[in-house]
């Protein structure tokens, strides 16, 4: 342990302004100087800015096939024009030029799917960053709450932002920033995601039991789901390319299948229960009432992936919350029509 | 002191449904008791309005109405002086309140609105805080029940360091000559009591923790009554058998007589009357002023709070458990005056003082009771500040000594552990005390009172 250092007593008045960098002269230690090993200053990093991961597995064929098909394809291409031009063949070079501009487009799109999949990256790295927010120095906690602000799409006024800036004090600590940003930022996301997931659940649980067709069911579902991950996504600040959505929609699915099985055993009786007595009521509500809760279930799956701080056992919504909305929805599909067919009679 | 019967009924019913808490705040003097009980009232009462409570869920959801002082239910002991207390600290200049010199209680009501509205639960709820504050010289008596006068004598003459006595080297030139067999003196059992007080008196000022019996520091009523005329006998090496066997009037059974009248008199009644019925605990600690005064006080101090512990009940709560025997079944142990030292150095703060209070955290985690160690200061006196200081950026504490100056100043860093004995002769600590700050708002600023109130109480108000 390196001995405390003793108390200091510095002027009174105002900070002194930082003073002109100056260049540090070369100067010679004698070997018996006393020394230790060089710390690494990690408090003037507010965050380390690469991680010991796994190495980044590179489909370089894919690279190859890609970049090599595009430059000979364009360089063909080009090289044809001034032919073309020379023997006014003006079909062949509208075509080329038309080819040139496919292939440009192609390549702009594809390293905005790149971007974006960087970006996805990005967002996990920032999620395993804010992690570990209690280990880190409220200095670092800032620097990272300010991350946070720009990942979620803050203006410098937004209302949250303020109050949580009004609410830091600088002696907290990294977990209590954490505590902070919790309920200042994310708690007003979190109920807005909620609420996408209880409506756009509903939605799909009332579709299914109203459509007639077995087959426009399942595509309407699997279109719904994916907007529903989508609009979740966006809402905690990551916008979706069409390779990270699939990534992210594959990295829920395997979540529900693996991680969401405990919880399904949990959960499965008042599933039974309530699949029972929306049976009863119906076999098309209870086929969209079961519909429901598993796009509940992938929504709820998909916000716990997205939301950049990790939810506390206690904070964590639950599917039960949301059980009880569905089973409203689908009771006033049922009531609505009561009139109409009172009326036929 | 019997409570009358609708009083204690009521009360009662208020227990049962738990809508009851009685908080103790324990501390040996200079700990910060009058301090954190003052914050509290004044942090509990603006919450909601002007108060920094943002790490207490309830008043940051905006959910807590505020808390208003009721009558006490005991006529017979004086109110917690809140008014005086804020007064001093409004003063110009400020100070802090004064030093408690006897018992006094408060009684909080909290009203709230619950979390989650259900069929049974009211719009707004409410919770009874039952506070109460007592010198911390009393506390250190709350130890002498488990002994008889011959432990006690032993107890006491285990654990002197050189230094401690010579702050009693007149008492104990004269008491080390004393045969326990011989027939007992008034005159000289006064002066020698006299001079035991005179060496406790000194011990305190000289920042000595573990000094019994507490009354004589602080008599209060007592002062001049034969009951504080007794004293440990330093080195006693005949068999109690044989002492206990001494006629009446010999110098060993008179001090053996005082010694139990004071315990069954004077220590069981506080303890009784006071001590037995907590349900939460909060256990203030000056670890800064500690390290300041040096390590054989430190380790004192570590003994006292240890010894201090084994007074209370611990254990977890039922209904039956909390109408009739109440135990503590949460605790958080606090480093006051954290506003004294820079922020990064808050985790030293907390190292240090759970390396402080080891012993009595291992008997506690056995016990399974959840325990929290922070630090906090419930009257922030200090800014936090950051220097330029030789090319560096060094962070600083912008604040007023006691004396009035104005200083800016990097008090030093406080050891995650109790350095070794070179150190002390070396360096030492000199860690400055301040006056509060002037007020700027109705709330008293603070460090992690807001994360102490959760913790002690936060869970009976969701």
């Amino acid at each position: 342990m390196s001995n405390p250092q003793p108390r200091r007593d510095f002027q009174t008045e105002a900070p002194p302004e930082p003073t002109q960098e100056t260049l540090r002269q070369h100067e010679r230690f004698a070997a018996t100087e006393s020394h230790q090993p060089l710390a690494t200053q990690a408090e003037l990093k507010a965050l380390p800015e690469e991680t010991l991961g796994a190495p980044r597995k590179r489909r370089w064929g894919l690279m190859f096939a890609l970049a090599g098909g595009a430059t000979l394809g364009t360089v063909e291409l080009a090289t044809g024009i001034p032919d073309a031009l020379s023997q006014s063949q003006w079909m062949a070079m509208a075509w080329q030029l038309f080819g040139i501009s496919l292939i440009g487009l192609g390549g702009v799109s594809l390293l905005k799917e790149l971007g974006r999949l960087r970006r996805l990256k990005r967002h996990d790295q920032l999620r395993a960053n804010l992690a570990e927010l209690p280990q880190r120095s409220s200095k670092q906690a800032q620097a990272m709450a300010v991350q946070l602000k720009q990942q979620l799409a803050l203006s410098n006024d937004d209302p949250h932002w303020l109050a949580f800036q009004r609410a830091c004090q600088p002696h907290h600590s990294g977990e209590e920033i954490q505590t902070l940003l919790r309920y200042h930022l994310l708690a007003p996301r979190d109920r807005e995601a909620q609420r996408l997931i209880t409506r756009m659940s509903g939605e799909t649980a009332i579709m299914v039991a109203v459509s007639p067709l077995t087959l426009v069911d399942m595509a309407l579902v699997a279109w719904r789901s994916l907007a529903m991950v989508d609009r979740l996504s966006r809402l905690y600040g990551l916008e979706l390319g069409y390779a990270s959505r699939l990534r992210l929609f594959r990295h829920v699915l395997h979540n529900m299948a693996f991680a969401g099985a405990s919880e399904l055993a949990t959960d499965a009786s008042m599933d039974m229960l309530s699949l029972d007595l929306a049976g009863r009521l119906s076999a098309r509500a209870g086929q969209g009432l079961a519909t429901g809760l598993l796009s509940a279930r992938l929504g709820l799956r998909a916000q716990r992936l997205c939301r950049p701080v990790v939810f506390t056992p206690e904070e964590q919504p639950k599917l039960a919350d949301l059980r009880q909305d569905l089973w409203r929805q689908i009771k006033r599909l049922d009531k609505e029509p009561a009139p109409a067919a009172r009326n036929s009679d | 002191m019997r409570q009358p019967l609708s009083r204690e009924l009521s009360n009662m019913l208020e227990r049962s449904r738990d809508r009851q808490l009685r908080l103790a705040v324990t501390g040996l003097s200079q700990a910060g008791k009058t301090a954190f009980l003052t914050s509290l009232v004044n942090q509990l009462r603006h919450a909601g309005v002007e108060a920094q409570l943002d790490l207490l869920p309830v008043a940051r959801e905006g959910r807590l109405l505020g808390a208003q002082r009721l009558n006490q239910p005991d006529l017979g002991v004086p109110r917690f002086p809140y008014d005086p207390g804020m007064a001093s600290l409004r003063d110009t200049p400020p100070r802090w309140p004064e030093p408690t010199r006897g018992i006094s209680e408060l009684r909080l009501q909290l009203r709230y609105r619950p979390a989650q509205q259900g069929w049974f639960t009211p719009d707004i709820a409410h919770l009874t805080l039952d506070l109460f504050d007592y010198p911390g010289e009393w506390l250190l008596d709350l130890p002498l029940l488990q002994h008889d006068f011959y432990s006690w004598s032993q107890s006491q003459a285990q654990h002197e360091g050189p230094h401690r006595r010579a702050l009693f080297s007149e008492w104990l030139a004269e008491s080390e000559q004393l045969d326990p067999t011989t027939e007992a003196d008034e005159a000289q059992l006064a002066t020698l009591a006299d001079a035991y007080a005179l060496g406790l008196r000194r011990a305190k000022q000289a920042g000595f923790s573990d000094l019994q019996p507490g009354r004589f520091l602080l008599p209060g009523e007592l002062d001049g009554a034969p009951v504080l005329q007794f004293f440990p006998l330093p080195g006693l090496d005949t068999p109690k058998e044989t002492l206990d066997a001494l006629p009446e009037s010999s110098l060993y059974a008179t001090l053996a007589a005082r010694f139990r009248y004071y315990q069954q008199q004077v220590v069981r009644p506080f303890y009784r009357d006071h001590f037995r019925r907590f349900d939460r605990q909060i256990v203030l600690v000056d670890v800064l002023g500690a390290l300041n005064a040096g390590p054989e006080r430190f380790e004192d101090l570590s003994r006292a709070l240890q010894q201090l512990m084994k007074s209370f009940d611990y254990g977890k709560r039922s209904l039956l458990t909390r109408l009739f025997a109440p135990k503590i079944d949460r605790l958080a142990i606090a480093a006051t005056k954290a506003d004294h030292v820079t922020p990064d150095q808050h985790t030293h703060v907390v190292q240090l003082l759970e390396a402080l209070l080891a012993e009595p955290l291992k008997d506690l985690r056995f016990a399974d009771i959840p325990v929290k160690a922070l630090s906090l200061a419930a009257i922030r006196a200090t800014e936090a500040r950051e220097v330029l200081h030789d090319g560096k950026r060094t962070p600083a504490l912008k604040g007023t000594t006691l004396e009035g100056e104005d200083v800016l100043v990097y008090p030093g860093d406080v050891p995650s552990r109790l350095p070794k004995a070179d150190f002390w002769q070396q360096q030492g600590f000199d860690f400055p005390s301040f006056r509060p700050l002037p007020a700027d708002s109705e709330a008293l600023p603070h460090i992690r009172m807001d994360a102490a109130i959760d913790w002690l109480i936060g869970d009976k108000l969701t």
